[in-house]
């Protein structure tokens, strides 16, 4: 099972290639990098089971990243490989954490073992250890292909199935009270293969409804063991779309935290695939990509008739064939009329998604207050049919069951879902989803974007089991889709040219009069302005405007005054460019045309009644001032205060008045520093990051804002981290080319975010997201 | 420790629950008797005892002079606890309420009406506070075994809030409705494992609604299937008559 991604890294393509394709060919998933540096990006965004590292790297050396990784990483299982080995580089890379160091080159199938030996070394509470075991006896049979089609005899199902029965449980459709249900199959003849649809799926024989997941010793010495189910069981008739949900449990169960209960039943359960031949009138399987299949399976029948069509899966598929029936290659004929068979069965389907699935994630994100949900929930039962027949859910709850002697219990796991109302309540009382409408969106939302996005595969088959089972009639996952995306489409009729109310003043700038203008450094001044129309900015500390010269062009420039600062704003502009070299030549009483605010600001929510760390290095100081003064003005609302201001010389020093007075402030604690100093200054001398490390701080409480420079942000934040301060509790302000300030001109996008709507202050958890941010 | 003391009382009921209880199967029976000391239960002794850890209340209010009676067992007890539909919501005894006490007398006693007396069924929550619900009629002896079990632990007990549907489904059958009748499992208190449905019949509504019950949507569910305003009706008066007066 592919469940460990190895990271090659190394310079030299037909090495990191090669040892790509081999690991690939072996089971592995696997990832690579050209250099250190990349390598430490993958390593921080992705999971990987084992490094396979050259020492020889440009840039960071293969015996740098294992340090870094041994620092930041320490579960990562690292392998080295060298041509220039040293008893020195060997030494140190074993002291580094590296299990094991190779010379090149080197075998394919040796680094294969290695990977396997290095992996069945990590503890068994990280990966699952069950062993693989046959249902039937290796067969002496010829062998068979895997992934071909065959044709067999309508009889050989018989000996198929009795093979199969005398050594497992056979479960497959049969009749009960006029419908079909998955059932232990005790005859061949109860097995009912042309089925519609059944009305429980069969993904139940592999996340049952109740089972124990341990037992337990209570009292003094507690104890728990776990129970898993070894039962062989053959799963003989599944429709290609509850296959499809096997596979997406699969990934659910199997990858990540590999789930011990699940994988021992599902590696001693064979599937039987039937393809579909006649829908159900609820389903829209084809509409989901899940009608046919060609993985998934051990083996995949198609009844055309004459014979039964039969394409291998797997190796065990194809020993049972080979045991048990007598496989013909398939004739034209019969390959024609599987094709027109299946075909066939494609129009019979009777609802259909009436847009590409692809595009039901943006589409539920962008109606995520539709009044859809609000509309159609509101005959909900809450009855919970809908998840309970659904073969691609798989939430649920645990819960003990103890003896009567009080001294054993069993814990045991039973099946839960979104749908119920009492789903996401804990022990306070408190339910974090409440309401109907909620409950009935959140499972719409499961099926059509969440585990798309989480799993890359479809959260909804398209059975239709839910459509039948629900009383009000509510439940169809496909009218959801198609009523979102006809509310889309209306909107977009709504937004047709013509009928579109524009917004006129977007790129026009408003008089402003600049009634104050004072120098601060040699190149930088500060710009006091106030609307000719008497209106008030209305920013939020952190924003930006765009200042307009009248035939030189627009820059955007961050506001350094804070709203709490009635009737005026101030700009603090470095003169750089042409726009704010005209502005320096301004005087006062001069019109300058503004646009904005733009841009979100600093959350100022999440800085509320917390301790603040504020830190602007250089004319970082400019926007953070907004804040700074924002904080002071509003006091009461926050904690503890502690502001870090660091210049390149004393004659750089902004706003020194200030910084005094805020030297000064009993409610802050304000430290400053100098790359360089001079003849009369007597303060702190070094970089900002300096002075980091002396300052106590409360992790728990704490926000930090920083602005700065580039180059500043990389240091400040590891001195942060170093603080125990996690990526949410670190906002950073972006500098980028925000030209338009309305999200179209595309200057300032990180990524898939624009700075100047999303930004441009971010946290660090969010940049983390971003690869090309800092 | 000492076993907590445990007591059986019963009201007005068929007593089916306390019956239910004395037959828990063999070694679990002999389990709870080493668990817990029974001070008080009519149908097997004749002791009588001054206090109770826990005591067990069959059985609806029915009649002026079961109060009295009814309100000193919630002295002399620590825990109360509901045993059984009649108790917990007055069960089938609740039909009463749809009549005129005397003409209800006139139909039960006929000519001797007169020597009894009768007031509207209550359940026993409407006259004391009661602690825990063990629902049904009759009860899951299983789920009078986890409360017992629980309380023993010091865990509180708490009832699914679930509909019968989900515990229906799990136990693999094919819903009512599919199969063309009707059926309260919709807005019924799971907790029983769906165990008339799975026996071939269809929920009565025995174990009380659900806590926030969308009564709306189900009746426009048994109408779509056929059932008139006055047979939805009749349908919730079985066992739910005092709960959904309120909601009428």
């Amino acid at each position: 099972m592919p469940e460990h991604t190895v990271l090659v890294v190394d310079d030299e393509p037909i090495v990191r290639e090669s040892i790509r394709d081999w690991l690939t060919e072996a089971g592995y998933r696997v990832a690579t990098a050209e250099t250190g540096e990349q390598a430490l990006e993958m390593v921080r965004t992705q999971d990987f089971s084992v490094l396979v590292v050259d020492l020889r790297l440009p840039g960071k050396t293969g015996l740098a990243v294992l340090e870094a990784i041994k620092a930041e990483r320490p579960w990562i299982k690292s392998i080295v490989i060298t041509a220039y080995p040293s008893s020195e580089t060997a030494q140190e890379a074993r002291r580094l954490g590296a299990v094991d160091y190779v010379l090149k080159p080197f075998a394919p199938d040796h680094l294969e073992r290695l990977i396997d030996d290095t992996l069945a070394a990590i503890p068994p509470e990280a990966t699952v250890t069950t062993v693989e075991r046959p249902i039937t006896e290796a067969p002496v049979a010829e062998a068979i292909a895997v992934r071909e089609t065959f044709a067999i005899d309508k009889e050989d199902l018989r000996s198929l199935y009795e093979g199969l029965a005398a050594s497992a449980e056979v479960i497959g459709p049969k009749v009960k009270q006029g419908k079909f249900v998955f059932d232990k199959i005790k005859r061949f003849e109860e097995l009912h293969l042309n089925y519609d649809v059944t009305v429980h799926p069969p993904v139940n024989f592999l996340r049952p409804p109740r089972e124990t997941l341990l037992t337990l010793k209570l009292g003094d010495a507690p104890g728990a063991v776990p129970v898993l189910d070894e039962s062989p069981r053959v799963l003989f008739g599944v429709h290609p779309y509850d296959i499809k949900a096997i596979e997406l449990l699969d990934e659910v169960f199997m990858t990540a935290h590999p789930d011990p209960h699940y994988i021992t039943r599902r590696q001693n359960t064979l599937i039987i695939g039937v393809d579909c031949l006649h829908p159900s009138p609820n389903s829209f399987a084809s509409s989901m990509g899940c009608h046919q299949t060609e993985t998934g399976f051990d083996l995949l029948f198609t009844d055309i008739g004459s014979a039964v069509m039969v394409m291998t899966g797997s190796e065990r598929g194809a020993q049972l064939l080979a045991e048990y029936t007598e496989v013909k290659e398939p004739t034209d004929y019969e390959i024609a009329t599987q094709k027109t068979l299946r075909d066939a069965a494609v129009e019979d389907y009777q609802l259909s998604l009436e847009v590409a699935r692809e595009r039901m994630p943006k589409l539920l994100e962008d109606h995520y207050d539709d009044p859809y949900w609000e509309e159609k929930s509101e005959n909900c039962l809450s009855c919970g049919s809908c998840i309970m027949v659904c073969p691609t859910c798989f939430c649920f709850d645990v819960k003990d069951e103890v003896s009567l002697d009080l001294k054993g219990a069993v814990r045991v796991r039973h099946w839960d879902g979104c749908m119920l109302t009492d789903f996401a309540k804990v022990a306070g009382g408190e339910n974090f989803r409440h309401g109907k409408a909620a409950r009935f969106r959140h499972r719409i939302f499961r099926k059509g974007k969440y585990v798309l996005e989480r799993y890359g595969m479809v959260g909804c088959v398209g059975c239709g089991r839910c459509i039948s089972a629900c009383l009000p009639e509510i439940a169809s996952p496909v009218e959801a889709f198609n009523t979102i995306a006809q509310h889309a489409k209306a909107e977009a009729a709504r937004r047709l040219i013509g009928k579109v109310t524009p917004q006129p003043d977007l790129y026009a700038p408003q008089p402003a009069k600049l009634v104050r203008v004072e120098s601060l450094a040699a190149n930088e001044k500060v710009f006091e302005l106030q609307f000719a129309n008497g209106k008030s900015l209305g920013h939020r500390p952190g924003q930006f405007v765009e200042v307009s010269m009248a035939g030189i062009g627009e820059a955007p420039i961050s506001i350094s005054s804070s709203p709490t600062r009635d009737g005026s704003f101030e700009l603090a502009i470095r003169n750089v460019g042409n726009v704010t070299r005209a502005l320096h030549g301004l005087k006062e009483g001069a019109l300058v045309g503004i646009r904005g605010p733009f841009g979100n600001g600093f959350p100022i929510e999440s800085l509320e009644w917390k301790d603040l760390l504020l830190i602007a290095g250089g004319i970082g100081l400019f926007p953070l001032r907004s804040l700074v003064q924002y904080v002071l003005d509003r006091r009461d609302c926050f904690g503890r205060v502690v502001l870090l201001f660091g210049a390149r010389s004393p004659k750089e020093r902004m706003f020194t008045e200030e910084l005094s007075q805020w030297r000064e402030n009993p409610d802050v604690e304000f430290l400053e520093t100098v790359d360089r100093g001079d003849e009369l200054w007597n303060g702190n001398v070094g970089v900002i990051t300096t002075l980091i490390p002396g300052i106590e701080i409360s992790p728990a409480k704490t926000m930090a804002a920083v602005v700065g420079p580039p180059i500043m942000y990389r240091f400040v934040i590891g001195e942060l981290k170093k603080k125990g301060l996690a990526d949410e509790q670190i906002v950073l302000s972006l500098e980028r080319r925000m030209k338009c300030g309305v999200g179209k001109c595309g200057h300032c996008q990180i990524n898939g975010v624009y700075v100047c709507q999303e930004g441009p202050v971010f946290t660090l958890a969010q940049l983390r997201n971003l690869r090309e941010a800092v | 420790m000492s076993k907590p003391k445990v007591a059986f009382f019963d009201f007005t009921c068929c007593e089916g629950c306390q019956l239910d209880t004395l037959n828990i199967e063999g070694e679990a029976l002999v389990d709870l008797l080493n668990a817990v000391d029974i001070v008080e239960f009519r149908e097997v002794a004749s002791e009588k005892a001054d206090s109770y850890d826990i005591a067990f209340v069959e059985g609806s209010i029915t009649r002026k002079s079961e109060i009295p009676r009814l309100k000193k067992i919630r002295e002399r007890a620590k825990i109360v606890i509901a045993l059984g539909a009649c108790a917990h919501i007055g069960g089938v005894n609740c039909l009463k309420n749809h009549l005129a006490m005397d003409e209800a007398l006139e139909i039960v006693y006929e000519e001797r009406a007169e020597d009894y007396d009768t007031i509207p069924t209550r359940p026993i929550d409407a006259v004391i506070p009661v602690d825990y619900i063990v629902p049904g009629c009759p009860i899951n002896t299983a789920e009078l075994l986890r409360i017992v079990k629980e309380l023993l632990l010091g865990k509180t007990p708490e009832l699914p809030n679930c509909p019968v549907c989900v515990e229906c489904k799990m136990a693999g059958n094919i819903c009512v409705f599919e199969l063309g009748r009707t059926c309260l499992g919709p807005v019924t208190r799971a907790g029983c494992n769906a165990i008339c449905v799975t026996a071939g019949r269809h929920c009565w509504g025995c174990r009380g609604l659900v806590d926030d019950p969308n009564l709306d949507a189900q009746k426009d569910v048994l109408e779509k299937y056929g059932l008139s305003v006055e047979e939805v009706l009749e349908k919730f008066k079985i066992y739910n008559t005092c709960t959904t007066e309120a909601n009428k």
